[in-house]
């Protein structure tokens, strides 16, 4: 229910795509060669990679723990600069759950625009480039995605990307950012599924992923993650050294936590695939049923004129059949198709975990061997 | 895990009250989240030429004895010779965008970058404490390390008036121990940013091995140390050796269930493939039957 409120919020923020600036006069001087790549007015040059800054990172990371039982998204500012894009800040969105869907709108929409005025007050980035969203082992196709993408994709230079990230792989202390990765959307169209050869696993085009601090950041990092010893000479030796960044070995820990709860989530998401499949071949039962009593109906009254002129008479008038029989429109595919990206997802976050489990199990084994 | 460690403040637990007699509660200790830390460091860089510091708000909650800041965000300012200006406006409106998005944050103190506290220093914590009544604003100076001579780190303080009749531009301040606090999850995308070539193409095991190595690289450095003991070339800390002896002597019991863990591992392994193909047959049977 927020999704569609959100991605109508913005529609009415964003800035209209802008017309090609038309130069006055045609003294315009040619663009030098060095500078070709810096200035990329058309959006011409492919993205090739995103880059996100640190404080990105960790807002995202904060928003979407805070955020466990709702969606949490925002958007991401920044700019591309020769096929990498470099996202350097990020806000949080608002969730609007009760809210009426209008007016919910509205109040987000203003939201991000006095959010972006604030921020460039500040001289920080105001240029949206695309929304980050927090998923759940690895499942993150479902129709707000979409719906969102769908707007970003007229309105921002490359279509704008979307920053997946996976809550339940940081949850468990795992590297998080490898299984969160920018897809940027290609062709889509749920009518010319054929057409297009569309499957869930090309609704987005997936981007690398690359991760900056900037100097002053990372010299800060490292100076924080230097241990400092202990002023007492008698300390224990666990205790002796501290950090305030201490080492973490949180991903040796043997045994599958998240295993259940991602097996159960590959049956559910089974399970929801099958009721749309059933939906699906309900409604194409339907179709082919009304088709057969419409081409049946034409035959008739084919034949019936035919004798009508065999006899002399006037043809009866070819009457609309479109007007009598209603033929429902086609399914949309959309929904089963993301489904099934859905269970895809789940099953390689399944694939994954089971994988490292195996290996942790033969160390573990070995090192108790000795 | 404190931020500075090498600061030898002794921190003063002040229970006096307050002037006009009701008991204030005066935070004693702070924890920072990185997301603040970092956003003041991106504040700090995106400053103007003419800016010798910068400001802003800190969010945050807060019980009886901690504070505990979640987040910042900047605030214009202007500092000269003869004044200082603090736009509250833009701190209002700010504060209120903010609020949207996390309810239970509310205004903790404020930050500057740099660690002279002076005049207008104590002025702006006039000013937040405003904010922040009937609680006592807190103050965190950053040191970013740029500048000769100082390293990097961060101090937090609480104000205490000065004087017999307190003015706003006097007061004391008082520092407070501070910590980088962070929750567990967070930690893979802090380690993300301390490699050395972050690069996002990890794979679960990608992770393991590189953990797996840095074991391997300790065991070995207290292999070495422990073989130099045993050589003779360097004297043995006892304290060090039963320590070693405690941490290594924990065995792995083997208890038969490994066998059952191994193969229900290799079931669930078996049926996400089987998962896997199952679903990309059907994406391309969708095509083929419809056409």
């Amino acid at each position: 229910m927020a999704a569609p409120s959100m991605a109508a919020a913005l529609a009415a923020s964003l800035p209209a795509p802008q017309a090609a600036p038309t130069p006055a006069a045609p003294t315009y001087e040619a663009i030098p060669a060095s500078m070709s790549k810096a200035i990329d007015i058309e959006a011409e040059i492919p993205l090739t990679c995103v880059q996100l800054d640190g404080i990105v990172i960790t807002k995202i990371l904060k928003h979407s723990r805070e955020a466990f039982s709702t969606t949490a998204h925002g958007l991401l500012l920044g700019l591309d600069l020769d096929g990498i894009l470099e996202v350097s800040n990020s806000f949080a969105l608002p969730n609007h759950h009760n809210d009426d869907d209008e007016k919910a709108t509205k109040s987000i929409a203003r939201y991000q625009q006095s959010m972006l005025r604030s921020l460039k007050e500040v001289q920080g980035d105001d240029n949206v480039v695309g929304f980050y969203q927090a998923t759940s082992l690895g499942a993150f196709f479902n129709q707000s995605l979409i719906d969102t993408q769908a707007i970003h994709q007229d309105r921002l230079r490359h279509g704008g990307v979307v920053v997946v990230h996976d809550i339940s792989q940081t949850a468990r202390g795992n590297a998080s950012f490898p299984f969160m990765d920018a897809y940027r959307r290609a062709n889509f169209s749920t009518a010319g599924l054929i057409s297009h050869r569309l499957t869930f696993s090309s609704i987005l085009e997936e981007i690398p992923l690359r991760v900056r601090t900037n100097a002053l950041l990372s010299s800060y990092l490292n100076t924080l993650a230097i241990p400092s010893t202990s002023t007492f000479s008698d300390a224990h030796p666990g205790v002796a050294t501290t950090s305030a960044l201490p080492p973490s070995y949180s991903v040796l820990d043997i045994g599958n936590v998240g295993l259940t709860k991602n097996l159960e989530q590959v049956a559910e998401a089974i399970d929801n695939y099958r009721t749309e499949e059933g939906n699906v071949a309900y409604l194409s039962r339907q179709i082919a049923r009304e088709k057969l009593r419409a081409e049946t109906y034409v035959a008739k009254r084919k034949e019936e004129n035919a004798r009508r002129v065999a006899q002399g008479l006037n043809a009866l008038p070819e009457e609309d059949v479109s007007r009598l029989f209603r033929i429902p429109p086609e399914p949309s595919r959309l929904e089963s198709m993301l489904l099934l990206g859905q269970v895809d997802a789940y099953a390689k976050s399944l694939e994954g975990i089971a994988g490292a489990g195996l290996v942790k199990m033969y160390a573990a084994k070995a090192s108790s061997g000795v | 895990m404190p931020i500075r460690s090498s600061s030898s403040a002794a921190y003063i637990q002040n229970s006096s009250t307050s002037t006009n007699g009701v008991p204030s509660t005066r935070p004693t200790s702070l924890t920072i989240h990185p997301s603040a830390l970092f956003s003041i460091l991106d504040h700090y860089l995106r400053r103007t030429d003419a800016q010798h510091r910068v400001i802003g708000t800190l969010l945050g909650t807060r019980t009886d004895s901690t504070v505990d800041i979640k987040s910042a965000f900047a605030v214009l300012h202007s500092e000269t010779d003869e004044q200082v200006a603090v736009d509250m406006d833009y701190h209002r409106a700010m504060y209120d965008l903010c609020t949207r998005v996390r309810p239970n944050e509310t205004i903790v103190g404020w930050y500057s970058t740099g660690s002279d506290l002076n005049t207008y220093s104590a002025l702006i914590q006039n000013f937040y404490s405003q904010e922040t009544a009937p609680n006592q604003a807190v103050h965190v100076a950053l040191d970013t390390g740029t500048e000769e001579g100082k390293s990097a780190g961060v101090k937090a303080y609480v104000s205490s008036p000065v004087g017999i009749f307190p003015k706003p531009e006097n007061c004391v301040f008082v520092p407070i121990p501070c910590e980088l606090r962070f929750h567990e999850a967070e930690r893979s995308g802090l380690d993300l940013m301390l490699s050395p070539n972050p690069l996002s193409n990890q794979t679960d095991l990608d992770v393991l091995a590189s953990s797996l190595t840095d074991v391997q690289n300790m065991l070995n450095r207290v292999l070495a140390y422990v073989q130099s003991v045993l050589r003779g070339e360097v004297v043995g800390d006892k304290a060090v050796g039963r320590y070693l002896m405690d941490v290594l002597g924990t065995g792995v019991e083997e208890d038969g269930g490994w066998t059952a863990g191994l193969q229900d591992t290799l079931m669930v392994t078996y049926l996400a493939n089987l998962v896997r193909s199952q679903a990309e047959v059907s994406a391309r049977l969708a095509l083929t039957t419809a056409a």
